[in-house]
C-alpha cells in the first residue's frame, strides 16, 4: 500500500549544549542521513536542561560525555527531569547510545579516587570506579552482535573510570586493540536490551555504518520496519579498514 | 627617534663588563651546550633546532631560561591562548623590531618550555649571556604556569581558549585552572591582557588580584547570531544557566551575559571597531582611534591585531606608529601562506581545531569565494591523536560552493567520511602529500586559487613535499 506520508526516524540528543566534547555530532548526524538516505523523515529533538518535550517520540538517544563541570550540572537535570520518560520510552523499545560520561551516568554508580559515590540512573547494569592512569589512544573491538558485518567495531578512547558489568549486562565486545571498559578483563562496552553504553568515540558512528544500522534497525522493529535498504557505505569502510590496518601494524611491532 | 630607542637599549648593556660570578659558569656552560646542540641539528638536516638544544641546556642548568631572562634590557611578553598565538607573537615581535629593539622569540610554534629555552640560546653570545632587549614567546597554555615563572614577563596575553587536543591536554576546565594559576602568580608590575570577549577567559580574569587591561571586538555588524557547533564555553560560572550571546565573532567569543544577571563580559578598555573584512588578503579596523589596515585575513586576525596592539600600547610604542608598521607584515609561517606554481595561485592555512577551522573555512568560502580544497588532517602528537573534532567543525559550509574538496593527511580517510555526512561531494581520499598535491592541481584550473586548510603536522608534510618541488623554502630560513 503506498503511504502518502514518510515514515519518521526520530533521534534525541541529550544535553546537545553540555554533552558535546568528543565529536559526539557525528553521531547524531550518521544515525539522521543513513536514515534520510532511506527515504525515513529523519527528525532531531534536541534535549536541553529543564525538558522533556516530545521525549516519547524518539527512537534512538543519544547520551554523550562532557567535561567535569557540564556533567555536573547533567546530572542535577537528569534526576529530576529525564530519567522517567527515558525509562518509560526505553520500555517501549526506544534505543540508547550512551559514550564515555553518558554511559557512566547510566550505570549504578560512580565512584571518586576518594571513594566519594554518585549514584547513577540505573538503567544498565554497571558500575564505574575511578583509575590513576588514562586510557588514551585507538580501540579495536570484536563485536558481541551476530548480525554486524563486519564484526569488528573501531573507535577512540579518553577515560580514567573503571566500568564493570553486572550479570544483567553482557559486554558489547572484546577488545583487540585498547584498554576498554576497565583494561583488566579485554571487555568493551555493554549492552542490555536496546541500551547500549561504550568509551568509543571518534565519533563512534561514522566509521561503523553497520552499528549505525543495527540501532536504527533495533529501533524501527516496533514500527514494522524489519529490513534496511543497502547502501553504498565503502567510504566508511575504508576509514574503517585503515584503523584496522593500523591496529595490526601496532600489534605486530 | 628609533634609532634612538635601540641606542638606549643597546646602552643597557652595561652589566656585560660585571665580573663572571661563580653561580654564571653552570648557565655558560648550558648555553653553550646547547648551541652546539643546535648547529648540530641544523648541520645534520634533521631540522631546525628548535627544541633539542633547549632541552639539552636545561639538563646541565635548569634555570637557564630564568637566567637568560634576567639578560634582557626591557623584560618579556608572554603569549598564550589555543589559537593565534603565533601570529600574535609575530605581530608583537615585528613591532617591537620596528622600534629598534634587538628581541628573542621562539619563531617556530616550538612552544614548549624547551621551544622558549632553544630560542633566548639561539640569541645568547659566547659568555652566555642573552644580547637581547625584549623577549616575545608563545606558550602552549599546558607549560604557562612553568613558563611565567622562569620568564617573569612584564606582559602576559591570553587570546583564547577553545578546545583543543582533549586527548594530549585533558580537558578544557583544567587548562583554565593552570592559566589561572600562572596569571595569580604575576608580580604587581605585570600586565594581564585579556580577551574580555571568551567567557572561559573572563572568568578567569574576573578572579585575578590584579585587574586586566581588557580587549573586544565591537563591531555587530561581522557577528554571526548563532553559536556554532564547536562552541563550548558556555555556561555561566556562577548558576550554571546557559550563556546569552546577543553577537558570537569566533568560536564562543562574542558579547554575552547570563540570564540571571550572575555574569557578563567585562568591558574591553580598548576595542577593535569598523571592521572591514577583505577574504584572505586583508582587513582594516579603528583600534583605540587609530585606524589599522593590515595584509592579514579573517575575523580571527581582528583578535591577533588587537591584542598585539593592546600589548604593544602597554609596553610604550605609540599608536600611530603601530598603524604604519602593521600595514607592512607577513603572516606567521604556514598560518596563512601564498605560493604559485604553474600559474595556480595556492593558499596555505593552519587549522587546527574546531574553532580555528571554522573561521578559516568562513573566511575562505564566505569571504575569498574560494572553490578548489585541500582538506588536510593528521593525527600525530602535534596534531591531537584523536581525530573526532572534525565532526565539530562545520564542513557543511563547502556544501553548494566547493567545486573541488581533496582530503588528504594520514586521517584523510576519516575526513572523507566526515565530508560525505556534511553533503560535499570529495575526490579520493589520499594520504600520501605529494599525491593529494597532484589531485588538487589537476583539478585546479590555471590562474584559479586553491585553498589548502591543514592540521599541524599535515601542514608541515605539505610543505615539505613543496620544497622537494621547489616552491618555497624550508622554515628555519623564514
Amino acid at each position: 500500500m503506498p503511504r502518502s506520508k514518510k515514515q519518521a526516524f526520530t533521534v534525541g540528543w541529550l544535553y546537545p549544549d553540555l554533552m558535546n566534547i568528543y565529536g559526539d555530532r557525528g553521531n547524531i548526524l550518521t544515525l539522521l542521513k543513513r536514515a534520510e538516505w532511506r527515504g525515513f523523515e529523519a527528525k532531531l529533538i534536541e534535549l536541553g536542561r529543564g525538558t522533556t518535550q516530545q521525549m516519547e517520540e524518539v527512537d534512538v538517544f543519544f547520551f554523550g560525555g562532557g567535561q567535569d563541570r557540564e556533567q555536573a550540572l547533567v546530572y542535577a537535570d537528569l534526576l529530576e527531569f529525564k530519567q522517567p520518560p527515558l525509562e518509560q520510552a526505553v520500555r517501549n523499545g526506544a534505543g540508547v547510545l550512551a559514550v564515555c560520561g553518558g554511559y557512566q551516568l547510566l550505570g549504578h554508580y560512580y565512584q571518586t579516587a576518594d571513594g566519594e559515590l554518585f549514584p547513577g540512573i540505573a538503567m544498565i547494569d554497571v558500575k564505574t570506579e575511578a583509575g590513576k592512569r588514562r586510557f588514551i589512544g585507538d580501540v579495536v573491538v570484536d563485536a558481541n552482535i551476530d548480525t554486524l558485518n563486519p564484526k569488528t567495531l573501531v573507535g577512540f578512547e579518553n577515560h580514567s573510570g573503571r566500568t564493570f558489568l553486572g550479570p544483567k549486562a553482557r559486554p558489547l565486545g572484546k577488545t583487540r586493540l585498547g584498554s576498554g571498559n576497565n583494561g583488566s578483563d579485554g571487555m568493551e562496552g555493554c549492552l542490555q536490551g536496546t541500551v547500549l553504553g561504550t568509551y568509543m568515540h571518534g565519533s563512534l558512528l561514522p566509521k561503523n555504518p553497520h552499528l549505525a544500522d543495527y540501532l536504527i534497525r533495533s529501533a524501527l522493529i516496533r514500527r514494522g520496519v524489519d529490513e534496511l535498504s543497502p547502501l553504498d557505505d565503502s567510504v566508511e569502510l575504508a576509514a574503517h579498514e585503515r584503523i584496522l590496518q593500523r591496529a595490526q601494524h601496532a600489534q605486530s611491532r | 627617534m628609533l634609532d634612538r630607542s635601540g641606542a638606549r637599549s643597546r646602552a643597557l648593556g652595561v652589566k656585560d663588563k660585571k665580573p663572571i660570578r661563580k653561580k654564571s659558569i653552570r648557565k655558560t656552560a648550558a648555553v653553550l651546550a646547547g648551541k652546539a646542540t643546535g648547529a648540530l641539528s641544523r648541520a645534520s638536516g634533521r631540522g631546525g633546532g628548535t627544541t633539542l638544544p633547549g632541552d639539552v641546556a636545561r639538563a646541565i642548568d635548569p634555570r637557564v631560561l630564568s637566567k637568560l631572562a634576567s639578560d634582557l634590557t626591557q623584560g618579556s611578553v608572554v603569549i598564550t591562548g589555543t589559537n593565534g598565538k603565533t601570529t600574535t607573537a609575530r605581530l608583537v615581535t615585528w613591532l617591537l623590531e620596528g622600534a629598534g629593539y634587538r628581541v628573542v622569540s621562539n619563531r617556530a610554534g616550538a612552544n614548549l618550555i624547551f621551544g622558549a629555552t632553544a630560542a633566548a640560546l639561539n640569541k645568547a653570545g659566547p659568555d652566555g649571556r642573552l644580547r637581547a632587549d625584549w623577549g616575545v614567546f608563545e606558550i602552549d597554555e599546558a607549560s604557562l604556569p612553568k613558563a611565567v615563572a622562569e620568564i617573569q614577563p612584564k606582559a602576559t596575553l591570553v587570546l583564547n581558549l577553545f578546545r583543543d587536543q582533549l586527548d594530549r591536554y585533558g580537558e578544557l576546565e583544567s587548562i583554565a585552572k593552570k592559566i589561572e594559576s600562572a596569571l595569580s602568580a604575576l608580580p604587581d608590575s605585570s600586565t594581564a591582557i585579556l580577551n574580555a570577549d571568551d567567557p572561559r577567559v573572563a572568568e578567569i580574569g574576573l578572579g585575578l588580584p590584579k585587574p586586566p587591561l581588557w580587549f573586544g571586538l565591537d563591531d555587530i555588524r561581522v557577528a554571526m547570531h548563532d553559536l556554532p557547533h564547536a562552541a563550548d564555553a558556555r555556561t555561566c560560572p556562577k548558576c550554571g544557566a546557559s550563556l546569552h550571546f546577543d553577537a558570537v565573532y569566533v568560536g564562543h567569543d562574542g558579547v554575552y551575559e547570563c540570564p540571571n544577571h550572575d555574569f557578563a563580559r567585562p568591558t574591553p578598555n580598548i576595542t577593535a571597531t569598523n571592521i572591514k573584512l577583505d577574504g584572505f588578503e586583508r582587513f582594516s579596523a579603528d583600534i583605540a582611534k587609530t585606524h589599522i589596515e593590515i595584509p592579514l585575513g579573517g575575523l580571527y586576525n581582528t583578535y591577533n591585531v588587537l591584542a598585539a596592539f593592546a600589548a604593544g600600547r602597554t609596553l610604550g610604542l605609540k599608536p600611530k606608529y603601530m598603524a604604519e608598521r602593521l600595514r607592512n607584515v607577513e603572516a606567521a609561517f604556514g598560518r596563512q601562506e601564498r605560493m604559485e606554481f604553474r600559474g595556480r595561485h595556492l593558499n596555505l592555512v593552519l587549522s587546527k581545531n574546531p574553532a580555528g577551522f571554522n573561521e578559516t573555512l568562513r573566511t575562505a568560502v564566505d569571504l575569498a569565494k574560494g572553490t578548489n580544497f585541500l582538506i588536510g588532517l593528521n593525527d600525530r602528537k602535534a596534531d591531537g591523536t584523536d581525530v573526532s573534532w572534525i565532526w565539530d567543525v562545520d564542513f557543511e559550509q563547502l556544501k553548494a560552493k566547493a567545486k573541488v574538496v581533496v582530503p588528504a593527511g594520514s586521517r584523510a580517510h576519516d575526513m572523507a567520511v566526515r565530508l560525505k555526512y556534511a553533503g560535499v561531494p570529495a575526490e579520493p581520499p589520499q594520504a600520501e602529500p605529494g599525491r593529494a598535491l597532484d589531485s588538487l592541481i589537476k583539478a585546479t584550473n590555471e590562474g584559479d586559487t586553491a585553498h589548502l586548510l591543514c592540521t599541524y603536522t599535515a601542514m608541515l608534510d605539505l610543505r615539505a613535499e613543496l620544497v622537494r618541488r621547489g616552491w618555497a623554502k624550508p622554515y628555519w630560513e623564514t
